[in-house]
This record gives C-alpha cells, structure tokens and sequence, in this order.
C-alpha cells in the first residue's frame, strides 16, 4: 500500500556536526568563536552546507 | 522603521541579510515564533477605534505601527518552545501573532496567504504555463492506468513529490528520480503521483527573483554526468554555480508569474536543454539562496535586505493586491 513515489525515497541525511558559530542575541547574527560574523565566512558556509537547497527541509516545505 | 524577521536563530542565510541591513542602518528585530511565551512576548489593543500593538524579544520592543516589512523567513510553529508546549497553545499564538501583523501595514516577503498558495505545485505548473514559461509534459494522478498511458506517450520520465514536503516517521528524501521503463503503476493507486517527462539538461538554473530584481545562475551538467541522477540538489557537485543572463522572454514570464502568485520573493529552478531552453521546474516561494551567493558573489542577500528597508514614502503611491500586499 506504499504510494508510488515513496519507491524512491531514502533515508534523509542528517547534520552530524555541530556549527561552528552560536547566535549572539544582541548582534541578531550567528557569531563564531573568534567572534567573527559566520554569514561572512563564505568558505566556511560553502564546507557546511547550511545554505543549501536540501538545508531545512525537515520543517520547511520549500528549498 | 523596523524591519521584522521571523526566522530561527541557526539560519545562518537570513544573517547574510541581517548584515546588509545593519550596514543600511535599518532597524532589525528578529525572533522565531516558536519562543512565543518563552522569550518572544507579543500584545494588542482594540481600544477606542484604534489598534496599538507591540512585539518584544531578546530586550527589543517594536510597536506594530513602526514595522516597515515583515521577512518570513523559516519561522518555526508558534509557541513550540513554549514551557508548556500544545498544538492548542500553537494555534493560539499563530492566530494572535500573525492576526495582529496581518492588521499592520506592512510590505510581506511573502505574504502568508500568497505563500500558501504558492507552495502547490499543481497551481505553480499551470501559472507557469499561463506566464509563458516552457512547463515538461506532467501528470498528477492516482489512476494507474493513466500512469501507464502516459509512460507509453513520454516513456522517459521523472517522478517527484507533489508537495515537496520530506517523510518524517521515519526521516526520509524524496529526490526527483528517474522512471524505470518496466515500471510497475499499480501503486499509483496509494497516493497522487506527479510524473513528469524528463529534460534532457545541460544545466540546471536557479534564478532568484527579489522584487523585480532576477539574478540568474547556472550549474553546467556534467559531460559524464550518470542521467539517472536528476534532482542537483542530490547529486554529486558538477562544479560552482555560475552567474547566467536571464533571456528576456524568460524575465517577462518571471515577473508575470510573480505579479500573478503576488509573491516579493521566488525562487525558479529550471533545466536547460541542449537548445538553450529553460524548462520551468518549480518556483520556491522561500527557496534559500545562501548556495549561490557564496558560489557566484551576486548580490542577493543585498537586494533582500534594500528591498526589506526601502523607504515607506516609496511605498504608499503604489497599488494594493487583494491579499493587503503591496505589489513589488
């Protein structure tokens, strides 16, 4: 009784590590430890993933 | 003014904008609904006529009547953070919050009901259509003979979720994959099923509209690519994404569909065929951005961010769509 698109589903990939950046309330950005703005560090964002198109899909409908 | 962004903490995508409007000295306040209760606070009053209203997080307090725009980012459900969370307490707070700031008047990236809307995939096809954009042959059913029928017309297809939403029990992705030509339709049957004939691609596109602004990239498929990989977002990286002209025909479809959905915000993906063609895959009404920024440096966290905090003088001449949105 599985629907037909459901033949093609995978296990989802989870996130396994933990950022390297803590989100700072009063700056309203996420911070990383040398106290470095994180959305600047455009390599580490691209070797994390986090802006991807896959990024959020667990809560969100839309990639 | 003040800018309000409804968001979680850990998406590090809205703090590409949140930087940009610190750097345009634009007042920002942004919180996740799902603290309501439990660090965001929220209160209005109908009193005499008139509407006061009032938003605090972290130590800020915004009064609804000083929000320029409202950025609806990757809010979580209300109140889920909540000490005592309930789906009685996240209807309530959904229902005060956005109730309120719907009362506001505010420029909406997007909209809620324009969002909703938007996310169906059925009504994104036929807008597309309608907006001259090229849409691939598709059918959405839960006739497995017309499944058959179709495979026999287009014996190369594609099969992808219609809602684009993930299993969660257990967490599962759906991935747009490809058809086996002896595919057995029987369980189409269990659950409307979307196939669509497959593109041929040399490219993938993702073009991201802000306003009336379209910035266009392109990801080159690779010459050895395996063609049963189909969905990029899958699949092993070809390379950067690239900066990409938008053909003007493509542009007037773009803003025609934008006009049309009432979105501020979309983000198209399409195949590009070997004539150049760009096939209309879907329209993301908050698809993320963050990826192609950092791969082609094309401003778009900046053009969210001018778009965000443009001056409410510019504002006021211009029409109002039945949703309450002003049109971008």
């Amino acid at each position: 009784m599985q629907p037909f698109a459901l033949n093609y589903a995978r296990p989802a990939a989870e996130l396994e590590f933990a950022t390297p950046y803590t989100y700072d309330s009063g700056l309203q950005l996420n911070v990383l430890l040398d106290g470095g703005i994180a959305a600047r560090d455009h390599a580490l964002l691209r070797e994390l993933g986090t802006t991807t198109s896959t990024a959020g899909s667990k809560t969100h409908f839309d990639d | 003014m003040t800018v309000l962004i409804l968001t979680s903490e850990e998406d590090v995508t809205a703090d590409m904008v949140v930087v940009h409007l610190h750097a345009l000295g634009a007042p920002v306040v942004r919180l996740d609904p799902a603290d309501l209760t439990s660090g965001v606070a929220l209160s209005g009053e109908y009193v005499h006529g008139a509407f006061r209203g009032h938003l605090s997080s972290a130590g800020r307090l915004v009064s609804l009547d000083g929000l320029r725009s409202v950025w609806m980012r990757r809010p979580g459900a209300a109140a889920t953070r909540a000490a005592a969370p309930s789906p009685w307490l996240t209807e309530e707070s959904e229902q005060a919050l956005y109730g309120m700031l719907r009362g506001a008047q505010v420029r909406w990236m997007n909209h809620p009901d324009a969002a909703r809307r938007a996310r169906h995939k059925p009504w994104q096809l036929r807008l597309a259509q309608r907006s001259g954009l090229p849409v691939p042959a598709t059918l959405i059913t839960t006739f497995p003979q017309a499944a058959r029928e179709f495979a026999e017309r287009y014996p190369d297809l594609v099969v992808k979720p219609v809602s684009g939403v993930h299993p969660q029990d257990p967490p599962q992705a759906v991935p747009t994959s490809r058809v086996a030509p002896d595919a057995d339709f029987a369980a189409v049957a269990y659950g409307p099923t979307l196939l669509q004939r497959r593109i041929a691609k040399r490219a993938d596109v993702r073009l991201t509209a802000v306003g009336s602004a379209l910035l266009a990239a392109r990801k080159p498929t690779a010459p050895d690519a395996d063609p049963d990989q189909v969905d990029v977002r899958f699949a092993p990286s070809s390379g950067p994404w690239q900066p990409a002209e938008v053909p003007p025909r493509i542009a007037d479809a773009v803003r025609a569909y934008l006009t049309e959905a009432e979105l501020a915000y979309g983000a198209f993906d399409f195949a590009e065929d070997a004539d150049g063609t760009w096939w209309f895959l879907e329209c993301n009404q908050s698809g993320q951005f963050g990826f192609v920024e950092v791969d082609t440096g094309q401003p778009i966290a900046r053009a969210i961010a001018e778009w965000l905090s443009r001056p409410t003088s510019d504002e006021l001449p211009q029409p109002v769509n039945r949703t309450g949105t002003r049109l971008p």
